[in-house]
């Protein structure tokens, strides 16, 4: 139990914990001027802080918070003030001097306003010793707890609780603060916000700042299920809102009060205010809850794991969860050599294959010999933290790489694993526990693999035993069911389910396999592995480390949930069977409809897929393969033109028949007869020097062929002497000109009037997105605002208007 | 004040909306059947997973300004009256970049070689929408402290070639942003390259 954590634990038997209220509004109510750093200003009128601690005491706030928010030394240092430990010191003393046990004091610590590896710059350990900066300066001012506040970044707040954890005991409460979607700025949600932070040692947890008291009852809730610890909620007052100058909030002191109700029925047992409250809100709200008990934890302990933006929970009833195995570089002579060169960009491609493949969690392995594999650890792991959502599995034989990515891993990840080797336990079970992971407990010992379910489970026991003294409970650890290989002892893959269901059954512990060991030196492996899994899973199997990218693997899986109990409505199952069926495709046309009426919903539908077929079925009733294009195909894709006109298509239809078209007319062309063969004219297109941005273009190329123009695209950043040079080798009817830019939108007039100087008469036509009409014309060139318009005044240009 | 500050990856949901609207949709006009807005999901879900946003901010004090001309530290200026006006209220600005990476524009090359041009819009928009996103979630990020210094960002923000802040100043916007370390290039032209890169400034003001 931390220090100090009874006081607070008595105080929430009775009646929420009160926390303090605004600090910066309040200061500039009392003459604090915009613009000045609140920490030094407060140094420099201690009278006025002082006062602002001492109303909120009066208010009858049990815990208020040193003015101490940005006094970390990047924020301190923007105003020229060097020493953070002093800053922090001398205002937990004004606190404390102003408080004198009326209070309790938390030293509160802020965001830095800096991202930390693997979300920003900043090194992870140059942030945590930031924070310890600031631990030390109010530790020594007297600060009886800390708080770490209005953190949008998981990682951030995870670097200030080591730094606060690592140098003392004290009790340390963490709010992060999240938007109206539920998610923090860097999009972390409530619960993996939860899971996270109270595995890494967090007292308390909640949220502050955010929006107002009502979105807040909707973060509070998503945590109650899943909390060990008391949860926070310290709301704003209200919206904020823009009044001439000002920013106020929309909610006055009775009506911010009378929230609290709601807050601790979601789960809060700690109230405070943020933004726009004053010791009058705080008043209120003491007031309204003085007879509220707040509910307990409802957990002792959270079977869950997290990466910055997804918890992983293993309850009952939860589908199995496949380990993807492929970041290994165990025969993988790529991946050896990526690790080798330091590169990351195959792990990371890897872990989106398996993602895709329907991974919950990634095993992570770097074992290469001759590298620093505490380095590549580091690295792969801050890497996958951006490249995947998946939680990650450190996998290590050795201890110190899978210490330093449980510092630096922005989640609660798992071990895989700690056995009952004297020197594994003594390594790593600290290290566990000090970030909070879960681990894989794999039953063997010094003496090696037992061989009987039985005499795994004897230790397993001793196994967990020792975890126990590290405060572990059955829900932080997988049992590991030890699988051997079928073809040298036949009565190994028995002797894993039986550990497997022993596990489940008779210890009621989680499980995992390494699934593909059982097959190792067997043909056609993916069917033992598969039938290995469904006999696991009847077994009661977690989780297993297997291949995601075997169908078959998958398929078993998501069936074996099905009949398991864990798919309720079957609604994964039916997801599955319909990805791996490529949903999507779009059917074939009406039936019923004569065969060229297929032809014209294909190409207003964009069908790519069918348009060929149909295309031929028509000519094959007997309809002339010109009379198809005039009065079917060509109609139908102007059709889409008016459509696109009117908006009632956007640009993905319109472009989807456009290809739709070209593929019919692709089918439709070696049937068609000498001159209507002929084209309409060509035209000649390119996006200018020095642009680069061409959708527009190709758009436009594709519009013209359609409506049976030749087209030669120069394609982009081209010189105006080169398109000069292919107007007069193709002689178009018509030049068009794309650019996006002001900078390049002058090279169409560069183009046009060397054209003209060389004795080029052909029309241009110019588009883009600066350009306007009235500069079209002042080039001397025609403007069309977007593909379908090209289509029209090339048509009117050339005279050869539908 | 003026450190640069840049994120490594800014994680945000794509914007349907905006992504849909550049795309053309208009509500109440474009009739979208439900496997065309499950392949457009599945476009954008293609764009989301090829899109590595990157970002870079720096907050400047403005030295001095007039109707036309914004002075910053170390001789830097920008020379535009609708950015003047746009700061008339700002003691500071904010100056932020943002890319989307190279790996969507390499996909976007491709599907449109590949004659698949339906799918590059969609990847070009969604690009655009979340290299766009990108800066209004550092907006987000500075707006937090901001309002513990009594400051908030104008309403808008003003980007390179925009009215009459010439696009030549998207050097000084490169420089001070260090976009090169994204990877990103300045085109002779002053274009940010690969294509879905922006940059763009914002005021910041002090709130009574």
């Amino acid at each position: 139990m931390a220090k100090g954590q009874r006081k607070f634990l008595d105080i929430m038997k009775k009646r929420p914990l009160i926390l303090d209220g605004a600090t910066g509004t309040e200061l500039q109510k009392r003459g604090m001027p915009a613009g000045v750093c609140p920490e030094l200003w407060c140094i420099d009128n201690p009278s006025v802080i002082a006062s602002v601690h001492g109303d909120y005491a009066r208010a009858g706030c049990d815990v208020v918070y040193t003015c101490t928010f940005g006094a970390n030394r990047f924020k301190l240092g923007q105003y020229g003030e060097p020493d953070a430990r002093s800053v922090n010191r001398r205002l937990a003393l004004i606190a404390r001097e102003a408080l004198r046990g009326k209070a309790l004091i938390a030293g509160d610590i802020g965001p830095m306003g800096h991202f930390i590896q693997p979300f920003g710059e900043l090194d992870f350990e140059e942030a945590v010793a930031a924070f310890k900066e600031q631990v030390l300066g109010l530790l020594e001012g007297g600060v009886d707890c800390f708080v770490i506040e209005t953190m949008m970044d998981i990682q951030e707040a995870r670097a200030a609780l080591i730094a606060v954890k690592e140098t003392c005991d004290l009790f340390t409460m963490v709010t992060m603060t999240f938007e109206r979607d539920g998610r923090t700025l860097n999009g972390t949600d409530p619960l993996t916000a939860l899971t996270t932070l109270q595995a890494l040692g967090a007292d308390a947890v909640g949220c502050n700042c955010s929006t107002g008291p009502d979105d807040m009852v909707r973060f509070i809730e998503a945590m109650k299920p899943y909390a060990k610890i008391p949860l926070i909620a310290k709301p704003n007052a209200g919206l904020p809102k823009t009044v001439g100058d000002s920013t106020v909030y929309d909610m006055d002191a009775a009506e911010f009060a009378s929230r609290a109700g709601a807050l601790i029925a979601a789960g809060a047992a700690i109230l405070g205010g943020c933004c726009g409250t004053t010791p009058g809100h705080l008043a209120a709200l003491k007031k309204t809850v003085a007879r509220k008990k707040p509910a307990s934890p409802l957990r002792k302990s959270l079977a869950a794991l997290s990466s910055a933006r997804k918890t992983l929970l293993f309850e009952p009833g939860r589908p199995l969860a496949v380990i993807g195995e492929s970041i290994n570089p165990t025969g993988r002579k790529a991946l050896q050599e990526e690790l080798r060169e330091g590169k990351t960009a195959l792990a990371r491609q890897m872990a989106r294959d398996q993602e895709m493949a329907g991974a919950a969690l990634l095993d992570v392995n770097v074992g290469v010999p001759g590298i620093d594999q505490e380095k590549a650890m580091q690295e792969i792991v801050l890497a996958l933290s951006v490249a995947t959502e998946l939680p990650l599995v450190i996998d290590s034989a050795k201890a110190e790489p899978i210490e330093r990515a449980l510092r630096v891993y922005p989640g609660r990840a798992l071990i895989n694993s700690i056995s009952g080797e004297r020197e594994k336990l003594r390594k790593l079970l600290p290290v566990a526990a000090k970030y909070g992971a879960m681990f894989i407990l794999l039953p063997l010992t010094d003496k090696g693999i037992p061989e009987t379910a039985e005499k795994r489970a004897v230790v397993v026991r001793a196994i967990e035993r020792e975890a126990r003294k590290h405060g572990f409970t059955r829900d932080d650890f997988l049992v590991d069911g030890i699988v051997m290989t079928a073809a040298s002892n036949p009565k190994a893959p028995q002797e894993t389910i039986r550990t497997v269901r022993w596990a489940t059954e008779t210890f009621r512990a989680r499980t995992v396999v390494g699934l593909s060991n059982v097959s190792f030196g067997m043909p056609e492996r993916k069917w033992i592995n598969t039938s290995f899994l469904a006999m696991a899973a009847a077994s009661g199997l977690t989780a297993a480390i297997a291949n995601p990218a075997s169908e078959e693997l998958m398929f078993v899986k998501n069936a074996s949930d099905v009949l398991g109990g864990r798919d309720r409505d079957a609604a994964a199952w039916i997801a599955h069977c319909a990805k791996a069926a490529g949903g999507g495709k779009k059917g074939a046309p009406i039936e019923a409809l004569p065969p060229e009426r297929k032809v014209r919903e294909a190409i207003l539908d964009g069908n790519r897929e069918a348009v060929a077929g149909l295309v031929g079925e028509t000519l094959k009733a007997g309809l002339d393969a010109a009379k198809l294009a005039q009065e079917i195909m060509i109609p139908a894709i102007v059709e889409v033109g008016e459509r696109f006109g009117r908006k009632e298509y956007f640009l993905p239809q319109l472009i989807a028949s456009g290809e739709t078209m070209k593929i019919g007319m692709e089918a439709l062309e070696p049937f068609l007869k000498g001159d209507l063969k002929v084209q309409r004219g060509t035209i000649l297109i390119a996006t200018v020097k020095g642009d680069i941005h061409d959708i527009g273009k190709n758009i436009v190329a594709l519009m013209l062929r359609n409506h049976g123009f030749q087209v030669v695209d120069l394609g982009k950043d081209v010189a105006a002497e080169r398109i000069v040079r292919e107007i007069d080798r193709h002689r178009p009817q018509v030049v068009g000109l794309s650019a996006l830019m002001t900078t390049t939108m002058t090279q169409m007039k560069e183009a046009i009037a060397l054209a003209r100087k060389q004795g080029e008469q052909c029309p241009f036509v110019v588009g883009g997105a600066v350009v306007t009409k009235a500069y079209a014309e002042s080039i001397g060139a025609e403007y069309a605002r977007d593909g379908v318009e090209a289509v029209s005044v090339i048509q009117r240009i050339t005279g050869t208007r539908v | 004040m003026n450190r640069l500050i840049t994120f490594e990856r800014i994680t945000i949901e794509p914007p349907l909306e905006a992504i849909y609207r550049r795309l053309g949709f208009r509500k109440g006009l474009t009739k979208i059947k439900p496997d065309e807005t499950r392949a457009l999901g599945e476009g954008i879900e293609k764009a989301r997973s090829l899109i590595t946003l990157k970002g870079a901010a720096r907050r400047l004090p403005i030295l001095s300004k007039d109707s036309r001309l914004i002075r910053l530290p170390d001789s830097h200026c920008l020379e535009s009256t609708h950015l003047a006006k746009l700061l008339a209220g700002s003691q500071e600005v904010l100056l932020m970049g943002a890319t989307a990476g190279a790996a969507v524009i390499e996909a976007i090359r491709r599907d449109t070689a590949d004659d698949n041009l339906a799918q590059a819009v969609v990847l070009d928009a969604a690009a655009s929408g979340m290299v766009d996103a990108a800066l209004d979630w550092m907006e987000a990020f500075f707006a937090q402290d901001l309002r513990r210094e009594s400051r908030r960002l104008t309403k808008s923000r003003f980007s390179c070639g925009y009215g009459d802040l010439a696009l030549e100043n998207q050097k000084l916007f490169y420089d001070l942003l260090d976009l090169g370390r994204f990877g990103v290039e300045l085109t002779e032209r002053y274009i940010l390259a690969p294509e879905k890169s922006v940059t763009a400034v914002a005021g910041i003001e002090t709130t009574g």
